[in-house]
């Protein structure tokens, strides 16, 4: 049984021994009243759901509070799915607890190792509805996924498998979500690219959905990350205007200024339909034919199903190819693949042997002087990490990639590394007097990512192509921006922060990403843009800056309406339109003549 | 244009104060002594009792107007080059005024930045014209070492203009976090100074000196770059050998690997089951090794526990505390497959029952399970 206040809950009723049995599961992103706690939708994938964060950056979050209805009265067993992010000889640091009607449950929770069911306490429930509230202890990023309330003394399962399929029970959700949506386009992931094509798309007429896994637009450009757009309008200044951002420092408060400019100007369009908050979970294909993509609120769970023709997938991790089979790539070819090689550089630009190693995740941040004196909270955990380093504010240096981690399966390891590294650097700084009125004033909960899978195309754009300036008949995405490899100083010296990089940099003539990098070899049906787009790890090196990738998007936006127009697929745009579009992109560098002025 | 000034600068001094009088002051101290100790500052290690003595080659390094100035190679007693020097003298000019700059420049083999001798009676001065101090010459010390620093990609006009706030379809502005970088990494007062050496170190000289090494190469030379600390050598010598050399040395690699930096690290880890196919038993040091390289270096040889000799798996069960929790993953995964000895059963019965492993855990569910 589905409860409303957005509690997902079931009965069960289990005669057993005489007794009704009830359980309710409570998904802690479906809280009535968040509080503080913030909903945190990267890593389902991995662990399992959105869950609750406690991002008080030191401060405790206020309480996060929803209704919990019972069928049955009785005394419930209360687990809590969460896990210690910094498990060590230390307090753990986020701590919470549960409170019920007001009424403070004295476990402390929060200190199991790995994602987990702890258990609270058992509780007498009197009531139909009882008032649940998360307390955080520490405001350093305690997090719960969900509250179990059962009458049988028995944790759900903890492995993934059998917790997703004991998930799927409880919440009684059929395979097929409850709502079908049918457009023209369906667009998954709205940073740049995905914003782009859209616009593109809309402007030729296609009805368009935008599935984005956030509240705002962006991505990395959002004011939730926080990367400044670089790189050149290309052949579509006129839309890439309408989402990107001044040069302001990366990680400055800036970035807000533009992001009510890129979310009006996205909504403008009548024909996009916005599905913000949205977080795509699967994709089926038949035949390497995408039939749908299935969404989850990030919230709420609602689910919608996505039908369309044609599909872009700009998620940048290039989830939706995954899911549909397509070919991709992940970490750095070996030197004589492509034969990528920079001498100067050897082995830190492109490896002997290949490898895992690919650029890696931001969390950006900053501080500020205030007139009173600030105290920051000792953070022993963060010190393995932070070491030494002390520092007030962050910049894009702040990456982290290493051998043990994939950015995508290890994601919520490397936003926690990165927490630690700012938060144990900041304390460091805290301790010069020079710093005593200093607050820490942002840091994001969300990895801004460089590299992760890249789809593969009928073209894979290699570092080659943007080196020699190559030309291409279906050249569509133009750039002058130098070609920049990142690797992690600690490679250099044991002794730098692992979480600090630095940048190649390669001097590159003018160049040209084909169409034919942007949709997918063998998926027919689905376009890519952004990071995910087909490349080579060095070839991504220059095109990854969001400018770049906006053209990408507007470049597919385009060629998704030629495919409408002729009900085609993406590569027959190359094989048999070719002319035709790139007439519809040269278009896009002049402003049109209002009828009025015809 | 950009030369106009130095050329009068040097026109100037060369007609007001007479040729003679010119060179005496400013020509390059010709180099003819035998090097005896280390540079001032320094990137390499100084062998004891070393003697290097200067050789002409037919290399100039491209100065300024001013010409070319010649590259001498030092060469040790048994006649094997060491280093290349070149006694630079240069103008730096800024906003109109310039000033002559005396450094004698060493490259390593590999034309990498090596170090440089300072003039005692000719210092370094700065935009104000207060001569250099010793945490100056360090801090210049420290810039030329870094062989990718900002200085390289921007002409010294960006570095000195204020920043513009957007980029249109053209040049990269300088962001903020771009002139605190040039800021830190640059002496006071000195940037034209810094750029001016930053550029003669860094410029295309490195190729010149890499090729002519390339030319003259030996065993001899090899393996001193073999034993020598410095990770660009120990690369070089690495990517040069050939396997039998790689067996025979394979102890000093392995001193390599438990010693060097994580880049170098990661290259011996990577290359390991291949470089000793016909050896295994030669991996033992890199393997023991195990507890004290980085973490990187550590994910990329327990990749080859699959071709590794039998002793692997003990010595890494005997190190799981310095796993993390994706490399005691991997491990578990890999030995799931195999019939633990007594040894590593026990090693791992230890770890699984400390109070003070944070993955003990997995090692206990792991141990339920495979029992």
């Amino acid at each position: 049984m589905i409860m409303k206040y957005g509690m997902t809950s079931l009965l069960l009723v289990l005669l057993s021994l005489g007794c009704y049995a009830q359980e309710v599961l409570v998904e802690a992103e479906s809280f009535d009243n968040p509080g503080g706690w913030m909903v945190d939708p990267q890593f389902e994938q991995q662990m399992g759901s959105p869950y609750l964060l406690a991002h008080g950056i030191g401060v405790p979050v206020e309480n996060a509070t929803t209704k919990v209805h019972f069928e049955s009265m009785g005394e419930y067993h209360i687990w809590v799915r969460t896990k210690n992010w910094v498990p060590g000889n230390w307090e753990a640091p986020g701590r919470f607890q549960l409170a019920v009607d007001g009424k403070k449950l004295a476990k402390i929770l929060g200190l199991r190792s790995g994602w987990g069911w702890e258990y609270v306490d058992k509780v007498a429930i009197s009531t139909q509805s009882i008032d649940l509230e998360l307390v955080d202890l520490t405001g350093f990023d305690g997090r719960v996924d969900a509250i179990y309330f059962s009458m049988i003394n028995e944790p759900p399962p903890s492995a993934p498998k059998p917790l997703e399929t004991w998930r799927k029970t409880i919440k009684a959700e059929p395979n097929i979500p409850p709502t079908i949506k049918t457009y023209d386009l369906v667009i998954v992931g709205g940073g740049i690219a995905g914003c782009a094509a859209s616009i593109a798309a809309a402007e030729q007429g296609l009805e368009v959905a935008l599935v984005h896994d956030r509240p705002v637009l962006g991505g990395n450009a959002s004011e939730e990350i926080r990367v400044h757009t670089l790189g050149i309008y290309g052949n579509f200044e006129r839309i890439l205007r309408k989402l990107d951002t001044e040069h302001y420092p990366n990680g400055s408060a800036d970035a807000k200024l533009d992001q009510k400019k890129r979310d009006d100007n996205v909504k403008s369009y009548k024909n996009i339909d916005l599905f913000l908050n949205h977080r795509a979970y699967d994709a089926k294909a038949e035949n390497n034919i995408i039939q749908y993509v299935d969404a989850r609120h990030t919230s709420t769970g609602e689910r919608i199903r996505f039908k369309a023709p044609r599909y872009v997938d700009s998620t940048g991790d290039g989830w939706i190819g995954f899911w549909a089979g397509a070919e991709f790539s992940y970490g750095r070819e070996s030197v004589d693949t492509y034969g990528e090689g920079w001498e100067e550089h050897g082995e830190l630009w492109s490896p002997k042997e290949p490898d895992n190693a690919v650029m890696g995740s931001s969390v950006l941040w900053g501080s500020k002087e205030i007139d009173a004196v600030q105290v920051f909270p000792e953070v022993p955990w963060a010190m393995p990490v932070a070491r030494e380093y002390a520092r007030v504010a962050g910049e894009w240096q702040w990456e982290y990639s290493s051998p043990d981690m994939h950015q995508i399966d290890d994601a919520e390891e490397i936003r926690d590394h990165m927490l630690r590294a700012i938060y144990g650097s900041f304390a460091n700084a805290k301790k010069d007097t020079v710093n005593a009125n200093r607050k820490l004033e942002w840091v994001s909960s969300l990895v801004g990512k460089r590299e992760s899978r890249r789809l593969v195309g009928d073209h894979i754009f290699t570092f080659n192509d943007a080196k020699e300036g190559r030309k291409f008949p279906d050249g569509v995405v133009i750039e002058i921006r130098e070609v920049d490899i990142h690797y992690q100083t600690v490679l250099e010296d044991e002794k730098n922060p692992d979480f600090i990089s630095e940048a190649l940099f390669y001097k590159t003539p003018e160049y040209y990403i084909p169409y034919r990098s942007l949709y997918s070899k063998n998926i027919k049906n689905l376009f890519m843009a952004g990071r995910n787009f087909s490349c080579s790890h060095a070839g991504l090196g220059g095109p990854r800056v969001m400018r770049t990738t906006g053209q990408m998007g507007a470049a597919v936006g385009f060629a998704a309406a030629l495919c409408k127009k002729y009900d085609v697929n993406p590569r027959e745009i190359y094989t048999g339109y070719l002319d035709e579009y790139l007439a519809l992109i040269e278009e896009q560098k002049f402003e049109k003549i209002p009828e009025t002025k015809k | 244009m950009k030369y106009t000034i130095p050329i009068l600068f040097a026109l100037s001094l060369f007609l007001g104060k007479g040729s003679d009088c010119f060179w005496d002051k400013w020509a390059p101290l010709r180099y003819q002594k035998t090097l005896e100790r280390a540079p001032e500052f320094y990137v390499l290690e100084w062998k004891e009792g070393a003697s290097l003595s200067p050789k002409t080659s037919d290399m100039y390094i491209e100065v300024d107007t001013l010409g070319n100035q010649e590259i001498l190679v030092l060469s040790d007693k048994r006649d094997n080059p060491v280093l290349y020097t070149s006694e630079i003298v240069t103008p730096v000019c800024a906003d109109g005024e310039c000033k002559m700059m005396n450094i004698q420049l060493y490259w390593t083999l590999l034309g990498e930045y090596a170090g440089f001798d300072r003039y005692p009676e000719l210092p370094l001065t700065k935009h104000d014209h207060d001569e250099f101090g010793k945490e100056d010459y360090l801090k210049l010390h420290d810039l030329l070492k870094d062989d990718k620093s900002i200085l390289g990609r921007r002409s010294i006009n960006q570095l000195v203009e204020k920043p513009t706030m957007r980029t249109v379809n053209g040049v990269d502005a300088l962001s903020g976090a771009t002139i605190a970088e040039v800021k830190e990494s640059v002496v006071s007062g000195a940037l034209y100074s810094c750029y001016t050496a930053w550029h003669l170190v860094h410029g295309k000289i490195d190729k010149k000196l890499k090729k002519h090494t390339l030319g003259i190469l030996n065993e001899t030379m090899l393996m001193d770059m073999l034993y020598s600390k410095n990770p660009d050598y120990q690369l070089f010598a690495l990517e040069k050998l050939n396997v039998s050399q790689y067996e025979d040395h394979y102890l000093q690699i392995a001193t390599i690997f438990k010693t060097g930096i994580p880049l170098v690290r990661s290259i011996i880890a990577k290359e390991l089951p291949s470089k000793f196919k016909s050896s295994p038993e030669l991996e033992k040091p890199f393997w023991d090794a195990f507890g004290v390289i980085d973490l990187g270096s550590r994910s990329l040889l327990l990749k080859h526990l699959e071709d590794a000799p039998q002793f692997a798996v003990l010595t890494v069960s005997d190190k799981l505390s310095a796993l993390s929790k994706n490399q005691l993953k991997r491990f578990l995964e890999y030995i799931s497959q195999q019939d633990l000895t007594p040894e590593v059963q026990s090693n791992m019965e230890a770890f699984a029952n400390s109070d003070n492993e944070t993955y003990g855990y997995l090692v206990q569910e792991f141990l339920s399970n495979h029992n």
